[in-house]
């Protein structure tokens, strides 16, 4: 049975004359990881201040293990949750040391004494989150990171059973946010220590989180499995732009990115290019073709080819087979489809190999259709197949009346001369 | 035989052991009593110690301990009271002068000494004083808190306090120009800043007064290392943020009151003494508090030591000595250490 760590239950709460919490329910059970999204300014700040009763609640009730967190003494709430914030500051030249010892400023006695099992969870908690070599250095003088690491030692000092962080890792560079999370993980995965993390970064709390709560506005919108809250059209509208949620073929994990047409938002010639490509040879293609207004589509490419990634990134349709496989016939059905509504084919300077032989062979099949074939010079000299059959398929093409080039700006002014005056 | 006694069940860590600074704050301490016996040497009737075996050198003598004890009680009073400002405030610049309390209290006094005379002056000067400058503080936060949810923020706490406080110092200019010529001349003296003895009773009560502020914010000490990070901070750490902060406004407001009912206006000691010995010492307020009140009471006595006898027979107020010897010295100690006093 999972125990309910932190109860919001219909709970509105704000400033002097502003609600910023707008009856929000939610659970975060013991145990679990939990990614706090949502837009700036949406209440997220405030949500954790009154989780730790730095705010009361206008209404409603927030629980603490089941406890009325406003009735709870300060220092053993202190034992129960630790906040991380933003960012601190320490004016005062204090050293690491006691920066992190004030994490057990609460069970110390009249004279700032601390006991053996004080020292002991201050120990732990700089070697958990390795800072004890840092022990004599000033705070301030500190990088961004290991500051960030020593607050988190101060809050791990409290021994605290839920800990919430508010962004406090997002203006961290990627090196030491990975540091940050991995700390958060193993203390998650190893100590059962539940988390409460307010997030920028969608993709990166989609990796490490068991749910996500998105608010929006003061309410809390959706709450579920990243899954489940990551949807496009749900974002979207939260976060008012375009959003668009993928998943990572190796990892499986979510990614969320902000849509990168801005390519296409420019013009559109109503023009389609089939490119046939393979081996990076088509990435600049795209980008080209893109950029001049052209809709783009590619295939068959192999799963792990990088042009399959790029065209991936740059949201362009493309025909994809498994790795290391010859490419099956539905994927020829499929890109021979996207071929005939093609206004024209462009084949770039890839190497022909038994593998990828039939994208010729489609382009030869096109050409004989009365389509318009543009092939990058020098084919013959990237036949890798054993038979040598690029040579006959090349004289196809060009008896169909194919054309070759050489730059890409070659071939965009043989493109445009071939659009249709309007 | 039982083996068992021998073996170390406890592998908890302990802290490790560090060199602390025990050392120069035994200096410190040492040299404190010192300057203090030293001081004695000095006045306006000559070096040396004088005669007691004679009433008139006794009485010297006695003169010479009484202002010293005068010294030692505001300079403490200042520079703790500086201290916990500087620490509430998260601010270098934070003294009772910035923050008007001072100037609350010189305008009570004023208003007390003018009006009264006799015995209500004697007792009544700390308490008028603490009134009236707890009176600044409460409309200085309730300006600065203006249109803003939540806590008044440092910046606007210091702004509204600098208006304040020369608010005050023109209201006081305005009675001492309409005062009569005795009132003139004794208003004028205090508000110079001069350690001349006060009555026994006044004397007694502040120094009362005076040592529970201190070992009040003594006591606050543990907490106030934790507000260092903030209020917001401390209160995810399990402190009562708002109560240490209260408290600690109220103490720092006490002594410096009673440090201004005592001697009148003396500055620079609030502000700069707190800086000087944060950077020799640390910032740890455990060790800071009461090093502080002890060097504060101690360059406060060496300065009226100076004031009394650099231009025998005159006298001139001790304020003047405060910020012409003490500012250059401190300067020169700051700018070496600055990094250990205060980062920003």
């Amino acid at each position: 049975m999972e125990r309910a760590a932190l109860t919001f239950s219909d709970v509105s709460a704000g400033y002097r004359a502003r609600k910023v919490l707008d009856e929000v329910t939610f659970t975060v059970n013991e145990g679990e990881l939990v990614s706090l999204i949502g837009p700036n300014g949406c209440g997220k700040s405030t949500l954790l201040k009154t989780a730790a009763a730095l705010i009361k609640p206008l209404s409603g009730r927030v629980e603490l293990f089941g406890r009325d967190v406003q009735r709870i003494k300060p220092a053993e709430r202190a034992s129960l949750l630790g906040v991380v914030p933003q960012k601190i500051e320490s004016p005062m030249a204090f050293s690491v040391t006691e920066i992190v010892s004030n994490g057990r400023i609460s069970s110390m006695g009249r004279w700032g004494t601390l006991s053996a099992s004080d020292h002991d969870l201050i120990e732990r908690a700089m070697i958990y989150t390795d800072v004890s070599g840092l022990r004599d250095r000033y705070f301030s003088e500190l990088s961004g990171g290991e500051q960030q690491r020593v607050a988190l030692a101060m809050v791990l000092a409290q021994d605290p059973r839920i800990i919430m962080l508010d962004e406090s890792i997002s203006h961290l560079d990627i090196n030491h946010r990975q540091e940050v999370l991995q700390i958060l993980l193993n203390l998650n995965r190893e100590k059962r220590m539940t988390i409460l993390l307010v997030s920028h970064d969608l993709t990166l709390s989609a990796g490490i989180s068991d749910r996500f709560l998105l608010m929006d506005a003061g309410r809390l919108v959706k709450a579920g499995t990243p899954a489940e809250v990551l949807e496009p059209a749900l974002l979207s509208t939260v976060y008012n732009c375009e959003l668009q949620v993928k998943q990572d073929p190796y990892s499986g994990t979510l990614q969320v990115t902000g849509a990168l047409d801005n390519l296409r938002h420019q013009r559109k010639l109503g023009r389609t290019v089939h490119v046939i490509a393979g081996g990076g040879s088509g990435l600049e293609l795209y980008r080209r073709l893109l950029i001049e207004g052209y809709e783009v589509t590619t295939g068959v490419l192999n799963r792990l080819d990088s042009d399959a990634e790029s065209a991936r990134a740059l949201s362009v349709r493309s025909v994809l087979e498994q790795p290391f496989s010859a490419i099956a016939r539905d994927a020829v059905d499929e890109a021979r489809k996207m071929i005939d509504s093609a206004d024209v084919v462009v084949i770039s300077s890839v190497p022909f190999g038994s593998g990828n032989i039939v994208n010729l062979e489609l382009a030869a099949e096109a050409a004989s259709k009365g389509k318009v074939v543009l092939f990058a010079a020098g084919i013959e000299q990237r036949d890798y197949t054993k038979e040598h059959a690029v040579r006959p398929l090349t004289e196809i093409l060009v008896a169909e009346g194919a054309s070759p080039w050489n730059t890409i700006q070659e071939l965009m002014a043989e493109l445009l001369r071939l659009q249709p005056s309007p | 035989m039982n083996a068992k006694e021998h073996l170390c069940t406890d592998n908890r860590f302990s802290a490790p052991h560090r060199a602390t600074q025990w050392r120069k704050v035994a200096l410190f301490c040492a040299a404190v009593p010192l300057l203090l016996c030293f001081s004695l040497f000095f006045g306006p009737s000559g070096m040396g110690l004088p005669d007691i075996q004679t009433p008139f050198g006794s009485a010297i003598l006695s003169l010479r301990f009484n202002r010293l004890l005068m010294g030692l009680m505001t300079g403490a009073a200042l520079s703790a009271s500086g201290v916990i400002f500087q620490a509430l405030l998260r601010n270098p610049l934070a003294e009772p002068y910035v923050l008007g309390v001072s100037g609350g209290a010189g305008l009570g006094a004023t208003l007390c000494i003018l009006l009264s005379s006799g015995v209500l002056v004697t007792v009544g000067l700390p308490v008028v004083a603490f009134i009236s400058s707890l009176l600044t503080l409460m409309l200085v936060y309730t300006i600065a808190g203006q249109g803003s949810s939540g806590p008044p923020s440092v910046y606007s706490l210091i702004l509204s306090g600098v208006i304040v406080s020369s608010i005050c110092s023109s209201i006081i200019m305005f009675l001492v120009s309409t005062a009569s010529i005795e009132g003139l001349h004794s208003v004028i003296w205090w508000m110079l800043g001069s350690l001349q003895p006060v009555p026994a009773g006044q004397q007694l009560l502040s120094a009362a007064l005076i040592t529970g502020g201190i070992a009040g914010i003594w006591l606050l000490s543990p907490q106030l290392n934790a507000l260092a990070l903030g209020r917001e901070m401390a209160h995810y750490q399990g402190l009562r943020a708002d109560r240490v902060i209260a408290a600690g406004l109220l103490l720092g407001t006490l002594l410096a009151a009673t440090a201004v009912a005592l001697s009148g206006m003396i500055g620079f000691v609030g502000l700069i003494v707190p800086h000087v010995m944060r950077a020799i010492f640390g910032p740890d307020h455990r060790k800071l508090v009461p090093l502080a009140a002890l060097g504060g009471g101690a360059f406060l006595v060496l300065c009226d030591a100076i004031a009394r006898t650099i231009f025998s027979p005159v006298e001139i107020p001790v304020g003047v000595v405060t910020a012409l010897a003490g500012g250059p010295f401190f300067l020169i100690i700051l700018q070496r250490r600055m990094k250990q006093a205060w980062i920003s």
